[in-house]
């Protein structure tokens, strides 16, 4: 039996550059050979080898999702877009103005509810197939409910004129969080929409007005207010997320990476991905009395991974 | 029989037991201590499944989900698996065997990659967009001229009046084209015209104002006609989009920076392209100008016209996409002194004239 009482956890990285690198390599090969049919097994290798080896407590994580039912999930996404895209190919070939006007509105308003839906199922999708000493995550978000959500948002940030838009993301975060598990622990992000939407005009004009040197305090500052508002709970028991970034370190951060991508031509971009990951591990700390041996398996087995490749071609960034 | 140490996980709690792992024939036993019980584990083999590793940790899971799963960091564990089950493939996946390679395959396959991309980069893909380019039927592509010319015009002020002479001019000189040749006359400070796809072109009011002879607006116009013959505007399109897509392939997307080096780099080999694509209109235009009875020398004006401009302000224009005005002028010379002087065409000379008058105005 270990329990284990410190007070202060941290998750680790312990990827190298090279070993990805490699993944990388074999990768292109292999897309560049089935013409981009092996992409869904090329993600899942990267996904695997970065879950493997992040480590928490001593103990790895691991992703259990495969090439196979992600091509799955490819193939279905594939198949949305065609009609989507068709829908509009169709309108544009009337040269009618109001079959045009009509198919544009469905277009993008086909998009506005994919956007969603992909966020949904990607999500329903990765954590699932996310574990830890064998206990899964799991998102038990509600589609109808976020789609709700995410229209109403949508639609208030186009008529504000974005404005809006901070708001909406600490409501979308708010959900999210909400509604994440890692077996009987739950998670919940306490973030306030007017002090992101502070945050974001100090960090602005800050910026412009230093010639952007305050910039690397402002991704500091939001980075800080992702993690700190975050917390865990094990019955009860509430673990607390903080931020140990700094200005200087993410302007080590984005220099290093800048001069390896520009002075390989982007080839070393796993060395750079690679200090990324370690940047950002190092600088969470978690708080608070956490049972390491009590964690129980409480979710569903989900396998279906068409959110995670829509997701993929409308480049939403999930981690 | 050998134990192994291992660390087991149910798969309903979050417990790490200290185990120990016996092989048989046909299943595993996993042997732990749990509140100062022994407890037994059995693992039928057919249902042992290997994680697709790239540790050194081996990873072995069980069941339905939610599944069991043990870790063992014993290397004996892979060559012992090897002796008991040889027929049981859960051990290599050919990912594995790929990346398990040495340093030295790692290194000839990254440049084996960086070979087959610039190989398709330079020959595959400039053959591919030609070919693509040639496939569109000449209907579709006036028409995306037309729509192209549409969105562009709206940015100049049209000269109708020289736009009128100018395509008189061009109705007596056989272009060898089945395209409808259509010019409109732009105001613009600028030294320059170009040519749609499908038949237009665009001619600035300043390069005409500067032109001293019928020959050399017949060869400018013999060079932008034949642009449009040889499909070079689409063949552009077409190679600049799939170049864009090996590029922002080769460079893995991982932010914005590699995007606009991605596009920049991509610019400059598409200059090399264009390059060649200048050449091929010169040839052809000197065909046309031969054939319509017109003096060579006319090219040579121009050139020199174009590059007189360009020494001006040869910084802005360092990366234009004419190829260099010397060895074009050089060309032009060497065709004109290769031919005798032709008899004057009265009706073209007629037609000059008037967009003469009309550009003194």
């Amino acid at each position: 039996m270990e329990i284990n009482h410190s007070d202060t956890r941290q998750v680790s990285f312990h990827g190298e550059g090279s070993k990805l690198f490699g993944i990388y390599i074999v990768n292109l090969l292999l897309m560049l050979f089935t013409f981009g049919l092996y992409y869904p097994w090329a993600k899942a290798a990267v996904l695997r080898y970065i879950y493997q080896e992040t480590e928490f407590e001593g103990s790895r994580f691991a992703f259990h999702g495969t090439g196979k039912e992600m091509f799955k999930g490819f193939i279905k996404a594939v198949g949305i877009f065609l009609v989507i895209y068709a829908i509009l190919i169709l309108a544009v070939w009337s040269q009618n103005n109001v079959i045009l006007s009509l198919g544009m509105l469905t277009f993008y308003a086909a998009i506005l509810l994919l956007i969603p839906v992909a966020i949904h199922g990607a999500l329903k999708y990765r954590m699932s197939r996310t574990s830890w000493r064998g206990i899964h995550f799991g998102y038990r978000g509600e589609l109808k409910e976020f789609v709700q959500e995410f229209v109403i948002g949508g639609l208030l940030t186009i008529a504000t004129l974005g404005i809006y838009s901070f708001w909406f993301t600490v409501k979308l975060r708010k959900y999210i969080f909400g509604h994440l598990r890692f077996g009987n622990i739950g998670f919940a992000y306490n973030g306030d929409g007017t002090e992101y939407f502070k945050l974001h005009v100090k960090g602005y004009f800050l910026s412009l007005i230093t010639l952007g040197v305050y910039f690397f305090w402002y991704v500091k500052d939001l980075f800080a207010f992702f993690i700190d508002n975050l917390e865990m709970n094990q019955e009860g028991n509430v673990l607390k997320f903080r931020s140990t970034a700094t200005a200087g370190g993410y302007f080590k951060l984005i220099a290093g990476n800048l001069l390896i991508i520009i002075f390989t031509l982007g080839l070393a971009a796993p060395w750079a991905t690679v200090r990324t990951i370690n940047f950002i591990f190092s600088n969470i700390v978690i708080e608070g009395a956490l049972d390491t041996d009590k964690i129980q398996q409480t979710e569903m087995d989900y396998r279906d991974a068409t959110g995670e490749d829509i997701s993929d071609m409308i480049d939403i960034g999930l981690i | 029989m050998q134990a192994f140490d291992i660390l087991y996980y149910d798969g309903k709690t979050s417990v790490s037991h200290q185990a120990s792992l016996v092989l048989e024939r046909d299943h595993w036993l996993i042997q732990f201590d749990q509140e100062f019980e022994k407890q037994t584990v059995r693992w039928d083999i057919t249902q042992v499944e290997r994680d697709m590793s790239f540790t050194s940790l081996f990873i072995f899971r069980y069941g339905d989900f939610p599944r069991e799963t043990l870790e063992c960091k014993d290397e004996n564990l892979l060559t012992e698996l090897k002796r008991l089950y040889p027929e049981k493939a859960f051990f290599e996946k050919k990912f594995n065997a790929l990346l398990r390679q040495n340093t030295t395959v790692l290194v000839g396959l990254t440049l084996g990659l960086i070979g087959i991309l610039l190989v398709s980069y330079f020959y595959v893909l400039p053959w591919f967009s030609e070919k693509a380019a040639e496939q569109i039927p000449v209907k579709t592509e006036i028409a995306l001229g037309e729509t192209m010319f549409e969105n562009m015009i709206s940015h100049y002020q049209k000269n109708d009046s020289l736009t009128a002479r100018v395509n008189d001019f061009v109705k007596e000189i056989d272009f060898k084209t089945n395209y409808p040749i259509k010019v409109t006359v732009v105001r613009e400070d600028d030294m320059n015209a170009f040519a749609l796809p499908g038949g237009n072109i665009i001619v600035f009011d300043k390069i005409l104002g500067k032109m001293k002879s019928a020959d050399e607006l017949a060869a400018l116009l013999a060079h932008e006609v034949s642009h449009v013959h040889y499909r070079h505007s689409l063949k552009n399109i077409f190679r600049s989009l799939s170049g864009y897509l090996i590029i922002s392939l080769l460079f893995n997307d991982i932010n914005g920076i590699t995007a606009i080096l991605a596009d920049n780099s991509n610019m400059l080999l598409n200059l090399n392209y264009s390059r060649k694509l200048e050449t091929e209109a010169d040839e052809k235009a000197v065909e046309i100008l031969k054939a319509n009875g017109l003096n060579l020398n006319g090219l040579v004006q121009l050139f020199t016209l174009l590059g007189s401009e360009a020494s001006k302000a040869a910084t802005i224009k360092l990366l234009s996409t004419h190829p260099l005005t010397t060895e074009r002028i050089a060309y032009a010379k060497k065709v004109s002194s290769q031919q005798n002087a032709p008899v004057k065409n009265e009706n073209i000379e007629k037609k000059w004239r008037a967009i003469e008058a009309e550009r003194i105005k």
